[in-house]
């Protein structure tokens, strides 16, 4: 994009030529050539091409200043074609941008589909359906976690009665029909997203490609109240429009100068950037729907020094999922271990894994925590959960035995497992014995025959306890490791799109302002608007325009006077 | 002769080693003592810190109070600035020494995170303060009201609460940037959207009123200017000041106080959704390295969803620029009352992946 500058060669700074790299449509300039244009795959238009380039070029004969005015009202008022940019850079698709419709060259079936998909298009991108999708599916996730997901349909017989229904109306049969029960993943709920998905696909094609080319496309105004209607204006009574030029640079702004006009702006990006937004959103979607589809989950819980093989573990999710290589892998838990606070709480727990493939040879080996998993051939192991599986004593010397240990029910997390010793004679009905209890690997807790306490030993310690007789030691507590593996296909995806996300989003924050002026005898005009910061643009712009010098008429040359404030 | 030196050295190295070990018995009391001692003082410090900064708190809140029936106590405002300014130390203080004596950033529980709410409250408050340059309404009221309720529920929950120890899964540096980008999120949240319900309340109360007094034509000509003149830009605004004749220029100045607090909201919605995004996007990435999946549909992850969509609507109904304002503010205001639910609702169920927070534990 060129920029005509005054003849005024101590400027030399106004000169930007090189600012878009993708040059948009110039009411002033020369047109560009015929057979560029042919690789756009708009066939429709290339006859219609050609009358317009005659038309263009009858416009720039014509041109003078003021007929400028009269083509920006021409220009912001036809809608722009779709997308046409090029890889050279030369502007022909938007050159047909004044085209007149004509494009109607097909006849019959391939008319009436184009036409029903321009009305669906159309219904699609309004933005009131757009917010009542996202409403809809608001209100659909509030009431998926208020009533209980997964449950068997006898709670809800019980929940939600015929005969009192909740608020009135709302029984079991408007849950299971509607499949309230398993929410997140019913036709109504992926419905909606779907939907939403369309919404944003038609909104993007249909309103938003174009905005890039009205936002990119900038004219002057050329005349005064044209400026003065500008939501923030101004007049300086002395000055000149090439300081005002240089101070909005130096502070930022992109300037165009063209004869007494001016015209400059900053932070395009962040009108760009919602572009960005939506098209991130269709990504973490598409990565969702894959991974949702395609993913494979299995948990398993092995103890210390057992082993298990990857495909039998894991089970599909969808119709996509198809297993690999990797699945023939056998693990073998070498070993389990915890940390502990000084308090006794359990800070952290590692497994120790090694990787076998089919041959029995290691390929890797990992020691694994919550927080820092393993990864193997596009497989993810987790550690999620961890037990206690047996207990390891002596008897009176004999031994070891191993002693299976199981989980007792109480409330929060708190675990608690327990094994039983019998002592005596074992077949009878009501045999006593031994009980140990432990919370964790650390120490177990005895009790004797008659529930009494009677000492709690460390594994480690190896010291004799002496119950009813019987000299019990404690050789070891075997753990076993709650392990979650899972492969995800659309893992990049998704990550792709929460980065491309989180950056537009970002971005999406600048305003985008313009800033327009004219130079009226000694006067300057300007006039300007922002998108977003409306409520620190006036201030900015006091700020700056307070640093324009005043121009002293002390010499016939238009001698700058240093007389500048600030 | 050998013997006796023998045995006096080994008597002479017995006693030195049991010197020695009475020696290490005392290094090592004496620096449990030392630890003692400086957890002592850091308790303390803290202790101080939150009685300071909660009753600078009340004090400011009590002087904005007052300068919001009597309007024309000049000093109070310096007075206020300062008073924010000074809490706005006190918390940072109290985070620091928190952090210091557990060892781990204050972000365990809801205790930690209800502090750590009122400090993003007092860095927006104090940001947008010092851009605006000049004192306006807008910037005191919506920040006390919030003071307020961060406080008190921080000071009705515990006296000083025991720093707690990080469970397991806590223990990750995504749990810094995931909680501090959700907390900072809903500070700025909570903000904008106090904004909008103070629109509603400015417009709808103002409405309700005139319409209530009589069907005469003047007052309807007056609820007519009014409602109307929001949706004006300036010049056209200008205009029909001139033309139509009435009596209060009450009616200007509230509607260009409706529409700073308009702007100021929708500044503040946006800062706040983009920082709402990233914390959420980066718990998803965290639960995907902790658990193994991105999202559970987890409620406080689906909460969390329906305050992002809710903004996410906020920000579009202000494309339509007809009706901005008050759609918005509708919009906005539900949205408060949805992170109320996301944040503290959530917890007090104590259901789900997140109950680390939840009254009922522990």
């Amino acid at each position: 994009m060129k920029t005509l500058s005054p003849l005024n060669s101590s400027n030399p700074c106004l000169l930007k030529t090189h600012f878009l790299k993708v040059p948009i449509f110039n009411p002033i300039f020369k047109f560009k050539p015929l057979p560029h244009n042919t690789h756009h795959a708009r066939i429709a238009k290339v006859p219609s091409f050609t009358m317009n380039s005659k038309l263009k070029s009858s416009q720039d004969i014509n041109n003078t200043g003021k007929k400028s005015v009269s083509q920006k009202i021409v220009l912001s008022e036809t809608s722009p074609p779709p997308l046409a940019v090029d890889k050279d850079g030369i502007n022909g698709g938007s050159g047909s941008e004044s085209v007149p419709v004509s494009s109607k060259k097909k006849g019959g079936v391939s008319g009436l589909a184009k036409k029903l998909s321009k009305k669906v298009l159309q219904i699609l991108s309004n933005l009131s359906l757009a917010i009542g999708e996202m409403f809809t599916i608001a209100a659909l996730m509030a009431l998926g976690t208020v009533i209980e997901q997964g449950e068997a349909p006898d709670f809800y017989f019980k929940n939600y009665p015929e005969d009192h229904p909740v608020l009135g109306f709302f029984t079991w049969r408007w849950v299971l029909t509607l499949g309230f029960d398993h929410m997140f993943t019913s036709p109504v709920f992926i419905g909606m997203l779907a939907l939403l998905g369309a919404s944003l696909m038609a909104c993007t094609y249909t309103t938003q490609i174009p905005l890039v080319k009205v936002s990119r496309r900038w004219a002057f105004l050329h005349s005064a109240e044209a400026i003065r209607k500008q939501e923030f204006s101004d007049t300086l009574t002395r000055a000149s429009i090439e300081d005002v030029g240089t101070l909005l640079m130096g502070a930022g702004y992109e300037v165009f100068l063209k004869g007494p006009c001016l015209y400059a702006f900053q932070g395009l990006a962040g009108r760009l950037a919602p572009i960005g937004v939506h098209i991130s959103l269709l990504l973490i979607m598409v990565g969702g729907t894959l991974s949702a589809a395609g993913s494979f989950k299995g948990s398993v819980t092995v103890p210390q020094g057992l082993n298990f093989v990857v495909g039998d573990v894991l089970g599909p999710t969808g119709f996509l999922s198809t297993p690999t290589e990797a699945f023939n892998t056998e693990i073998h838990v070498n070993r389990f271990y915890m940390d502990y606070f000084e308090s006794g709480e359990v800070s952290q727990f590692h497994t120790d894994l090694s990787l076998l493939d089919m041959d029995g040879k290691e390929v890797m080996r990992k020691t694994i925590s919550v927080n820092d998993p393993l990864r193997y051939g596009g497989i993810t192991i987790y550690q999620t959960d961890w037990s206690i599986s047996a207990l390891q004593i002596l008897k009176d010397n004999e031994g070891p035995y191993n002693l299976a240990m199981a989980p007792l029910q109480i409330n929060g997390d708190k675990k608690l497992f327990g094994t039983f010793l019998p002592v005596g004679d074992i077949n009878s009905p009501d045999v006593k014995g031994i009980s140990m209890l432990a919370r964790d690997l650390q120490s177990i807790v005895l009790y004797d025959k008659e529930g009494k306490f009677a000492g709690v030993r460390r594994p480690n310690s190896k010291l004799p306890i002496n119950i009813d007789g019987s000299e019990i030691v404690i050789l070891d507590a075997i753990g076993s490791s709650g392990l979650d593996l899972k492969t995800d296909p659309g893992v990049p995806t998704v990550y792709a799109g929460f980065g491309a996300l989180m950056l537009t989003t970002c971005i999406s924050y600048l305003s985008h302002s313009q800033i327009w002026a004219i130079q009226d005898g000694t006067s300057v005009i300007i006039g300007g608007k922002t998108n977003r910061a409306k409520m620190e643009f006036p201030e900015e712009m006091n700020r700056l325009l307070d640093k324009v010098p005043e121009i002293v008429e002390s010499s016939s040359s238009q001698q700058v006077d240093t007389i500048t404030s600030g | 002769m050998v013997k006796l030196v023998d045995t006096l050295l080994l008597g002479s190295s017995a006693r030195a080693s049991r010197f020695e070990s009475e020696w290490r018995h005392g290094i090592f009391y004496s620096k449990r003592l030392l630890g003692h001692l400086i957890f002592m003082i850091f308790s303390t410090l803290e202790h101080i810190l939150t009685h300071i900064s909660f009753s600078v708190v009340s004090i400011v809140i009590s002087t904005h109070l007052i300068t919001l029936l009597v309007n024309e106590i000049l000093g109070f405002h310096d007075l206020s600035k300062n008073g924010m300014i000074i809490s706005f130390f006190c918390i940072t203080g109290l985070l620091i020494t928190r952090w210091i004596l557990s060892g781990h950033l204050p972000f365990s529980d809801l205790y930690e995170s209800l502090i750590f709410l009122s400090w993003g409250f007092s860095i927006f408050h104090i940001v947008f303060c010092f851009k605006k340059h000049k004192n306006d309404l807008s910037a005191i009221i919506a920040p006390s009201v919030i003071f307020t309720q961060g406080f008190a529920t921080s000071g009705v929950l515990t006296e000083i609460h025991q720093s707690a120890i990080l469970v397991p899964a806590l223990q990750s540096h995504w749990l810094m940037m995931h909680v501090s980008m959700m907390i900072f999120g809903y500070a700025a949240l909570l903000c904008g959207s106090l904004l909008s319900v103070g629109i509603l309340v400015i417009t709808f109360g103002e409405v309700i009123q005139i319409l209530g007094k009589s069907n005469n034509l003047y007052f309807l000509n007056e609820s007519f200017s009014f409602v109307e003149i929001q949706y004006m830009n300036r010049n056209e605004r200008n205009n029909v000041l001139q033309k139509t004749f009435f009596s209060s220029s009450r009616n200007y100045y509230r509607s260009q106080f409706i529409q700073q607090l308009d702007r100021w909201s929708y500044r503040i919605i946006s800062l706040g959704f983009l920082f709402l995004t990233i914390g959420i996007l980066s718990g998803a990435v965290w639960a995907n390295e902790a658990w193994g999946s991105y999202w559970n549909w987890d409620p406080k992850e689906t909460w969390a969803f329906i305050t992002w969509t809710i903004f996410a609507i906020y920000l579009h109904t202000r494309k339509n620029t007809k009706f901005e304002s008050v759609n918005s503010s509708i919009a906005a205001s539900l949205g408060f009352l949805i992170i109320w639910i996301c944040y503290l609702g959530i917890n007090l169920l104590g259901i789900g992946l997140h109950s680390y927070g939840s009254f009922t534990s522990n």
